[in-house]
C-alpha cells in the first residue's frame, strides 16, 4: 500500500475533477460538430432525394418511317430537323382529353408536356429506327411544374393568378396520376445529361466529366512540380535567406484566396498563353496551382519523417543524394505525399471561385469530350442551378450537393486507405 | 603528392573539424594499418564519431560541417577535388549505430549497392554476390530460405549483420563502424566481434566504441580521445596495461567518462 497524506488525496481529487471536466467539454464539442453536420446533410438530403425520381406521360405514338428515313433506310438527321416532333407529342398528348377543343386551353394542356418531349422522342427514334411505323407507347418528361406538383412540392396555397399552373392544370395533372397515365419513375435524364434551360432534362454528368478532365490536369500538373520542388528543398537547398524566404512564400501561397489563382490564370493562361477559355486545361492548372503548395507542405512533412538513417545508409553505400532520395527516401514517404495530393485534390474538386474567372461558368449542354472544349465543373453547376427561378433546379442542386459530397468522402477515405496500406514501419 | 607507404591504409594529417564555429576535433594525426582492426575509444561527445565520419566524407551532408586538414587513402587526400565522395564511400563503408536496414527485402537490402555500383549485371551473378556476402556476415545459414523477407522483420543482432553484409557486398577497402553493438545483447555482440575478426582478413576495420572489453578482445590498435584531441595512440594491449598518459590510465579505470 502507498500511504497518501491529505494533500496529496486533496491534489489527487482536484487532477481527476479537471481531467473530468476537459473530457466532457472533449465530448460536447464533438456532439455539437456532429450534429450540425448531420443536420447539414439531412436537410440537403431531404430537399434533394426527390430529384432522383421525375414525372414523365405516357404517350401512344406512330411515326412514319418516310418522315425520317433517307433512299438507304437510315436514319436522316436532315430529315428528322423537319418533323415538328413537339407537335407529334402534343398531338398524342391532347387524345387523353377529347372533350378539350378550345385553342387557349389546348394550350395550357400543351405546357403540361416538357418542352424538351419532341427531343426525347427524336431521340429515340434514332437510337431505335425499327419502331418507326408502330404504335408505340413511350415514356416522355413531364414539364418541371408538372414534375415539382407531383412531388408535392407546388405551393397550391397561392393566388391561382400568381401560380404557374391554373387550377384547370392542376385538375388535368391529377387526372393523368389517378389513370396512371402520368408517373414519378427513376430520372435517368440526371445521371446521362449535361446541362439544360429545363430542369426535366438538365444533368449532372457534364459537369462530372468536367470535373474530372479538369482534375487530371491539375494532378498532372501539381503532383510533379510539388514532389520535385519538396526533394530540391529538403535535399539540394542549401540553407540560408534564399531557402528560408522560398519556404516562408511557399506557406504564404498555401493561404492566399483561390479567386486570386483565378485572376493569375485569367490573365497568364488565358491573356498571355491565348488558352481557350472554359476549358478544364485552364481550370486544372489554376487549380494546380493552388494545390502545390499543400502537396509541397504535406510532401514535405512526410520526406523529413523518414529516419534520416536511411538516407545515411543509402549514402554510405555509395549512392548519390538523387539516388539516396529517389530509391529509397520517396518510396518511404509516398503515402504522406499521395494523402497530401488526394486532400489538395479534395479542396479543388470543390473550389469554384477561380473557375469562375476562367470563364468555366458558363452554361454548357454538350458534355465535354476533351481538354479544350468547354467544360463546367460540380460546384460551379451547383452555383448555377441554385441561382436558377425553377423550383426544380432546387431539388436538383441538393441532389448535386450530396453527389459532391460522395466524392469527397470517397476520395478521403482513399487517402486514409491508402496510407494505412502503404504506411511501412521501421 | 605520392607517399605510398606500404601497410598504411589512412593516414590523417592535423584533421580539425569544426560544427559552424564549434571546434569538434582538434588537429588528430593518425594512421591506421591496412587489414587490421583499429578502436576509437574516449568519453562521449570526445570527437570519435565526428573523426569517423571524416573518412567516408559522411560529414559532407552535414551543412554547417568544415574538415580541415589532409586525410590520405592509399596516398590520396580524399578531400581532394578529384575524389568524388560517391565512389569515396564506395571504398570505404560505414555500418552505423543502431542497425538501419532499407525496409525493403533482405536481398535488395545487400543487391542494392552493387546495383548501384554496376557490380553484378545479370540477375545470376547479383544472387551469388548477394550469398557470398551474407555467408562473410556469417548470416546466410540463418537466412537463406527467407531472403524475399523484409530485413526489418530481422532481431536486431540480424538487422546489423544484414548492415555489415550490405557494406560487404560492394567490395569495399575499408568498413567503419560506429558502435555498431551498442543496441545488441552479449550474443549478438560476440557475434559481431567474432565476424570483425574474421573480416579483418580481408579489410581494414575502424570501429568505434564504449566498451573498454569490446576494444581489447577485437583490436589490435587503440586510439583514445578526449575532448577532442588524440591523446593516446598505440598497441591495444599497450594501452589498456601500461598507457604513457595519465588521462588514458584514469579512462580505461573507469575514473571518469
Ligand atoms: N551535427 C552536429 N552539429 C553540431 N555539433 C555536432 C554535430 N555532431 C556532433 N557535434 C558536436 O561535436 C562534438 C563531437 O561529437 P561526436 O558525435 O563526434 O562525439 P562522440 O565521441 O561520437 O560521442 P558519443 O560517444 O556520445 O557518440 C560534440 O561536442 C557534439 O556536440
Ligand atoms: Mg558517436
Amino acid at each position: 500500500m502507498i500511504d497518501k497524506n491529505i494533500d496529496q488525496l486533496k491534489r489527487l481529487k482536484l487532477r481527476k475533477n479537471a481531467e473530468m471536466r476537459l473530457k466532457v467539454y472533449g465530448i460536447l464539442s464533438i456532439s455539437l460538430a456532429l450534429i450540425m453536420l448531420s443536420t447539414l446533410m439531412i436537410s440537403i438530403g431531404l430537399s434533394g432525394y426527390s430529384a432522383l425520381q421525375q414525372a414523365y406521360v405516357k404517350l401512344e405514338i406512330n411515326v412514319d418511317s418516310k418522315k425520317v428515313l433517307d433512299e438507304k433506310g437510315g436514319f436522316s438527321n436532315q430529315k428528322a430537323l423537319l418533323v415538328n416532333w413537339d407537335g407529334i407529342v402534343s398531338n398524342s398528348f391532347i387524345t387523353n382529353f377529347p372533350e378539350i377543343t378550345k385553342r387557349s386551353e389546348k394550350r395550357s394542356l400543351r405546357a403540361l408536356m416538357s418542352s424538351n418531349a419532341g427531343y426525347e422522342l427524336r431521340q429515340y427514334f434514332q437510337k431505335n429506327p425499327d419502331d418507326l411505323d408502330e404504335n408505340i407507347t413511350i415514356w416522355l418528361s413531364a414539364s418541371d411544374d408538372f414534375d415539382q406538383y407531383m412531388k408535392g412540392r407546388f405551393n397550391t396555397s397561392v393566388d391561382e393568378k400568381d401560380r404557374r399552373l391554373s387550377n384547370q392544370q392542376l385538375k388535368w395533372i391529377d387526372f393523368l396520376a389517378m389513370e396512371k397515365i402520368s408517373k414519378l419513375k427513376f430520372n435517368t435524364s440526371f445521371f446521362v445529361n449535361a446541362d439544360s434551360r429545363e430542369p426535366e432534362s438538365a444533368g449532372i454528368l457534364g459537369a462530372v466529366v468536367g470535373s474530372t478532365l479538369t482534375l487530371t490536369i491539375t494532378i498532372l500538373f501539381a503532383l510533379p512540380l510539388a514532389v520535385m520542388a519538396s526533394v530540391y528543398l529538403e535535399y539540394f537547398a542549401k540553407p540560408g535567406r534564399l531557402t528560408d524566404f522560398i519556404e516562408v512564400n511557399i506557406n504564404n501561397l498555401a493561404a492566399i484566396p483561390s479567386i486570386v489563382f483565378g485572376l493569375l490564370g485569367l490573365s497568364v493562361f488565358l491573356g498571355f498563353f491565348g488558352l481557350p477559355r472554359s476549358a478544364p486545361l485552364v481550370g486544372g492548372l489554376c487549380l494546380g496551382l493552388m494545390t502545390i503548395p499543400t502537396i509541397i507542405i504535406a510532401s514535405r512533412a512526410s520526406i523529413r519523417a523518414v529516419p534520416p538513417s536511411i538516407k545515411d545508409a543509402a549514402l554510405a553505400l555509395g549512392a548519390s543524394r538523387m539516388q539516396a532520395a529517389l530509391h529509397h527516401v520517396l518510396p518511404l514517404a509516398a503515402p504522406g505525399i499521395l494523402t497530401g495530393t488526394i486532400i489538395g485534390m479534395a479542396q479543388a474538386l470543390g473550389e469554384t471561385a477561380p473557375l469562375l474567372m476562367i470563364g468555366m461558368v458558363a452554361f454548357i449542354i454538350e458534355t465535354p469530350d476533351s481538354f479544350t472544349s468547354a467544360a463546367t465543373a460540380m460546384p460551379v453547376q451547383i452555383f448555377m442551378w441554385s441561382d436558377s427561378a425553377e423550383r426544380a433546379f432546387y431539388e436538383r442542386s441538393s441532389l448535386a450537393i450530396l453527389f459532391l459530397v460522395g466524392f469527397l468522402i470517397i476520395m478521403n477515405s482513399l487517402a486514409v486507405f491508402l496510407r494505412r496500406k502503404f504506411e511501412k514501419k521501421w | 603528392m605520392v607517399d605510398k607507404i606500404n601497410n598504411l591504409k589512412f593516414k590523417t594529417k592535423n584533421v580539425s573539424v569544426f560544427y559552424g564555429s564549434k571546434q569538434a576535433i582538434n588537429k588528430i594525426s593518425l594512421d591506421i594499418e591496412e587489414k587490421q582492426i583499429t578502436a576509437l575509444i574516449g568519453p562521449s561527445g570526445c570527437g570519435k564519431s565526428t573523426f569517423l565520419r571524416c573518412l567516408n566524407r559522411m560529414n559532407d551532408v552535414i551543412s554547417n560541417c568544415s574538415v580541415n586538414g589532409k586525410i590520405l587513402l592509399d596516398g590520396n587526400n580524399i578531400y581532394s577535388d578529384e575524389i568524388d565522395p560517391v565512389l569515396l564511400r564506395a571504398k570505404v563503408g560505414m555500418v552505423f549505430q543502431k542497425p538501419n536496414p532499407f525496409p525493403k527485402s533482405i536481398f535488395e537490402n545487400i543487391a542494392y549497392g552493387p546495383r548501384i555500383h554496376g557490380i553484378g549485371n545479370n540477375r545470376a551473378e547479383l544472387t551469388d554476390l548477394v550469398h557470398h556476402s551474407l555467408e562473410q556476415a556469417g548470416l546466410i545459414d540463418e537466412v537463406k530460405d527467407r531472403l524475399d523477407d523484409i530485413a526489418t522483420g530481422l532481431s536486431g543482432g540480424q538487422q546489423q549483420r544484414i548492415c555489415i553484409a550490405r557494406a560487404i557486398a560492394v567490395n569495399p577497402d575499408v568498413i567503419l563502424m560506429d558502435e555498431p553493438c551498442s543496441a545488441l545483447d552479449p550474443i549478438a555482440t560476440a557475434k559481431i566481434e567474432e565476424l570483425m575478426s574474421s573480416l579483418s582478413k580481408s579489410y581494414t576495420i575502424i570501429i568505434v566504441t564504449h566498451s573498454m572489453q569490446q576494444a581489447g578482445r577485437v583490436s589490435q590498435k587503440t586510439a583514445f580521445f578526449h575532448m577532442g584531441d588524440l591523446i593516446e595512440y598505440g598497441e591495444t594491449p599497450k594501452i589498456f596495461t601500461q598507457p604513457d598518459q595519465q588521462k588514458t590510465q584514469d579512462y580505461i579505470t573507469g575514473r571518469f567518462g
